[in-house]
């Protein structure tokens, strides 16, 4: 096992090295502002419109009613104003704004949002890469000609993979809060924020339902957002080992996600879809208590189904990297 | 191992302890995650949070006037191609009129709504009640979802059901103007000090030449809710039927139902004049 | 054919050791039956031409493709059973020496250290020297042409000071004089007491740098030998150049030993036969040179030169399977 170390060091600095994790946080520096702006004009939006946020809940959850009431809106979408209109209620009762204007809330917004496509996208930037690019370069044949078992080879890049899943999630969150402050402020950290919202069918059972304080559910939906992102990774180790090209890998596992994101939108009628890996990645939507993409899907549901995909995944890389022939 | 370089060897050290402390941190926010779901914890009221009924409704400056509007489609605006309807015309009219700020705080109207669900609302609804205390002006429509229902039922029994008599019509009336009256009285309730406008009722058939008799049964609702509101000394109600007792339903939008853009123009100056 | 009658006898001291190897891939057989043995400081040739096997075979000896029967042993270890131990020992470059482009030469070297125990920075600097890289070590390898990148590559092979160095191709895209340079290096090692394994698909190159040769192609290895044994049994030509060609050739022909050649009849390259204008081409049975050469002086023609001049590796090839029904 004492060797493990030095090898897992490779593979750190190698990806270090290789500016995959620069790209990454230059995205996200680029990136965020953007939405910071955005944002921004929301709340400004917002706040000629309505008196204040108590006005503009309400307003939101009359305009949710009258959808309810149109003929046109399909059934399944009706299911998801109703969960809306209850949780808003909930908020209302216990007067609490689910959205006050500060960095806390921008940063839960964005991680919320971004835990489908986008953070998915940054991790297969290094996870893709991992076994193709040493094969596309040939250093793959000076790594595996050295005297070390090939399973602590391939283990050492996914420790690595997932130092750098850590750093990209804990970046996110870190330039989050700190660019959006400028514009929203840095308080909210105490601010209570619902959870255990449990969905049966199109009623919201909100016996269960807790206030913690923001900084722990953002601490909460980061390991959730983790999670995903992890499986995420292990899947695209596991194509990055079955093909050749880092191109061909990367784009593999984007349409699979991409696609992922679009079944859950529209198939909720397909009920078999919830067993596909990218239809489960949205995690944190059990927090706030989101109506899942699919009815009956939990949080147990879908970190089991990611889960198994992952060690699917771990069995496949595994074995066929440690039998692979490298023939080029 | 230790007499390598310092740069490759500190970088290691910093990005191998930065990376083991974040996936501690986020492993123990999917841990705590997991087991909340799992094992929801007491719930617990929101810390520090003032309660919604015990807030004082914010009273505007003079120079404000704010507006809340309640009801049904009608103050929804449906059928008008603009989307203003009559409450965002009346806001721009009294805009003008009274040349002071006026806000439309909240249009809380919701298509098809009855009078049984809009007791439920005043009743149970904490937004709506935060609504319209804040409100300095209420206006609202009700009771023509309720009487179309009626109208319908009794088209419908005209054959299948004759025992649906003039009688049975005349008691779901009165048994509709008896909630309209409950509506009345907890809208007055939840703001005392507001002005508050209920728009009348008015038949959208009258241009069907068989259906034309219903202006009766509106007359009669209207009747009773002027003497119901009689006595409240804030409240006032706006007569719009004459508007729309044209054989060619000039006012009336492509669904023969709601007034069109020209209909709510016509409602709208009606509240504006009689406001001051 | 058997695999026995290539066998060398050195026994269990081999440093490499390579017995029945076969290899199927995709249903087809690449490598049929391949087995030599490497000895203890010894500079091993391995000839072939382009797509007979070469590299699949190296390919199996480091533990990148797995065989599909027979084994490979180095140091003692069987490399498919007990890798850690058994290329603990060796250094190789697979085709071209292929380093981490983004890091520097120093941070590859330090990449490599950190795979096996026992190599400190102390090594690191020694193998820096060895193959003069102290000037530019420090740049970043994309920046390296591909001479800088072949000593790079040697200098990772050398590391962890192995016993066995196999180089695949080692004088691919060198300049002649970076090949002169590797001969040298080479030799240099082989004096150190290192046994190396070079591949190479020019018989000249393992003429010139090899003590023994395994030669292969279409996937069987065809023999086994020292350079010079397995040239001069097989297809070795003499070249002479005297004053009166006519008289010489009509004495050549009438000796049993020698076989006259004409033009067409072998493989000389071209250019030899402009160096060497009117040479008479011959092959002769070996050691009978020195009475030939009696028997044209006595009668009176003067030699100018007498030349032994290798053949193309395909001649060599086509002798060696001559009778074997393989060409």
């Amino acid at each position: 096992m004492s060797n493990l170390l030095p090898l897992i060091q490779n593979e750190t600095l190698k990806i270090w090295k290789k500016k995959r994790f620069f790209v990454i946080l230059l995205i996200l520096a680029i990136l965020i502002p953007i939405f910071t702006y955005a944002q921004m004009r929301m709340a400004e939006n917002n706040k000629d419109k309505f008196a204040d946020w108590r006005s503009q809940i309400i307003q939101q959850i009359a305009d949710y009613q009258n959808a309810l009431t149109s003929d046109r809106i399909p059934e399944e979408w009706k299911k998801y104003r109703r969960i809306m209109v209850q949780q808003l209620t909930y908020y209302l009762e216990n007067d609490v704004d689910p959205s006050a204007p500060n960095a806390v809330t921008f940063t839960r917004g964005f991680m919320n949002n971004a835990v489908t496509l986008f953070i998915p996208l940054l991790v297969l930037s290094i996870g893709s890469d991992l076994i193709s690019g040493e094969r596309s370069s040939g250093t793959i044949k000076m790594l595996l000609t050295r005297p070390v078992r090939r399973w602590k080879i391939l283990f050492a890049k996914l420790v690595a993979l997932i130092f750098y899943i850590s750093l990209t999630i804990i970046s996110t969150l870190i330039l989050c809060y700190a660019i959006s402050g400028i514009f929203f402020g840095y308080g909210g950290w105490n601010l209570p924020v619902f959870t255990g919202f449990v969905i049966n069918g199109a009623e919201v059972d909100s016996s269960g339902v807790h206030a913690v304080p923001h900084w722990l559910y953002i601490m909460m939906q980061a390991g959730l957002a983790w999670f995903s992102a992890v499986i995420v990774g292990l899947l695209s180790m596991m194509v990055s080992v079955l093909v050749r090209s880092t191109a061909a890998s990367i784009v593999t596992m984007m349409a699979t996600i991409i696609a992922g994101t679009i079944l859950s939108n529209m198939a909720s009628a397909w009920d078999t879809a919830k067993y596909i890996f990218s239809v489960n990645l949205q995690l944190t939507g059990y927090l706030d208590g989101s109506p899942p993409p699919i009815e009956g899907m939990t949080m147990l549901f879908s970190i089991g189904v990611l889960g198994v995909w992952g060690l699917i995944a771990l069995i496949i890389s595994f074995g066929v990297f440690t039998k692979q022939d490298i023939l080029n | 191992m230790n007499n390598r370089p310092k740069g490759s060897a500190a970088l290691w050290r910093i990005i191998a302890g930065a990376a083991s402390l974040a996936t501690l941190l986020l492993l123990f926010g999917f841990a705590y995650a997991v087991n909340d779901v799992l094992n929801p914890a007491a719930p617990a009221p929101a810390p520090g949070a003032p309660a919604l009924d015990g807030q004082q409704p914010l009273l505007g400056s003079k120079e404000e006037l704010k507006i809340v509007a309640i009801g049904d489609s009608l103050t929804k605006g449906t059928g008008d191609a603009t989307g203003q309807g009559y409450v965002r015309r009346v806001v721009t009219g009294l805009a003008q009129k009274m040349d002071s700020q006026v806000k439309l705080v909240n249009n809380l109207a919701i298509n098809g709504l009855r009078t049984e669900q809009l007791i439920d609302k005043l009743q149970h609804d904490t937004g709506m009640k935060y609504a319209l205390k804040q409100a300095d002006l209420i206006l609202f429509t009700i009771g023509g979802n309720d009487l179309s229902k009626l109208a319908q039922t009794a088209l419908r029994s005209d054959s299948a059901n004759p025992d649906f008599g003039v009688e049975e019509i005349g008691k779901q009336l009165q048994d509709g103007l008896g909630r309209l009256d409950q509506v009345f009285k907890l809208v007055n309730e939840a703001n005392p000090d507001a002005q508050i406008v209920y728009v009348g009722l008015y038949n959208p058939f009258y241009p069907i030449p068989e259906l034309r008799e219903g202006s009766l049964q509106v007359q009669k609702w209207n009747d009773e809710a002027y003497r119901l509101s009689f006595s409240y000394p804030h409240m006032k109600l706006v007569p719009v039927f004459d508007l729309f007792e044209d054989p060619g339903g000039t006012y009336l939008a492509s669904d023969r139902f709601h007034p069109n853009g020209e209909g709510y123009a016509h409602i709208a100056e009606r509240i504006v004049q009689m406001l001051h | 054919m058997t695999t026995e009658g290539y066998r060398t006898d050195s026994g269990a001291a081999a440093v490499l050791s390579v017995e029945g190897l076969r290899k199927r891939i995709k249903g087809k057989w690449i490598i049929h039956d391949v087995s030599f043995d490497v000895r203890p400081g010894e500079i091993f040739g391995f000839l072939g031409p382009n797509g007979s096997g070469k590299t699949t075979t190296i390919r199996m000896l480091v533990d990148l493709i797995k065989p599909t029967a027979g084994k490979v042993m180095i140091g003692g270890y069987n490399v498919q059973k007990q890798p850690e131990q058994a290329l603990r020992h060796v250094g190789c470059i697979v085709e071209n020496p292929e380093v981490y482009p983004y890091m520097s030469g120093w941070e590859n070297l330090e990449h490599f250290a950190r795979m096996q125990p026992g190599i400190g920075e102390e090594r690191i600097r020694e193998v820096v020297e060895i193959v003069g890289m102290d000037q530019r070590i420090h740049d970043k390898v994309k920046t390296y042409s591909l001479g800088m990148r072949q000593r790079l590559g040697i200098a990772q092979a050398l590391l962890a000071r192995p016993e066995l160095l196999i180089l695949d191709e080692p004088t691919n895209g060198l300049d002649p004089k970076g090949i002169k340079e590797l001969r040298e290096f080479v030799r240099m090692l082989a004096a150190e007491g290192m046994s190396l394994f070079i591949s190479s698909h020019l018989l000249s190159e393992i003429q010139l740098m090899c003590d023994r040769v395994a030669i292969i192609n279409g996937g069987r290895v065809l023999a086994v030998g020292t350079v010079n044994e397995l040239i001069d049994e097989n297809a070795s030509y003499v070249l002479w150049q005297v004053d009166q060609r006519e008289q010489a050739v009509a004495l050549l022909s009438k000796l049993g030993e020698v076989t006259l050649l004409e033009q067409g009849d072998h493989g000389i390259d071209d250019a030899v036969m402009t160096a060497l204008p009117d040479a008479i081409v011959t092959t002769i049975t070996p050691g009978a040179i020195p009475g030939i050469v009696q028997k044209l002086v006595s009668s009176g023609i003067g030699i100018e030169a007498v030349q032994k001049v290798s053949p193309t590796l395909e001649e060599l090839f086509l002798k060696l399977t001559e009778g074997e029904g393989i060409v």
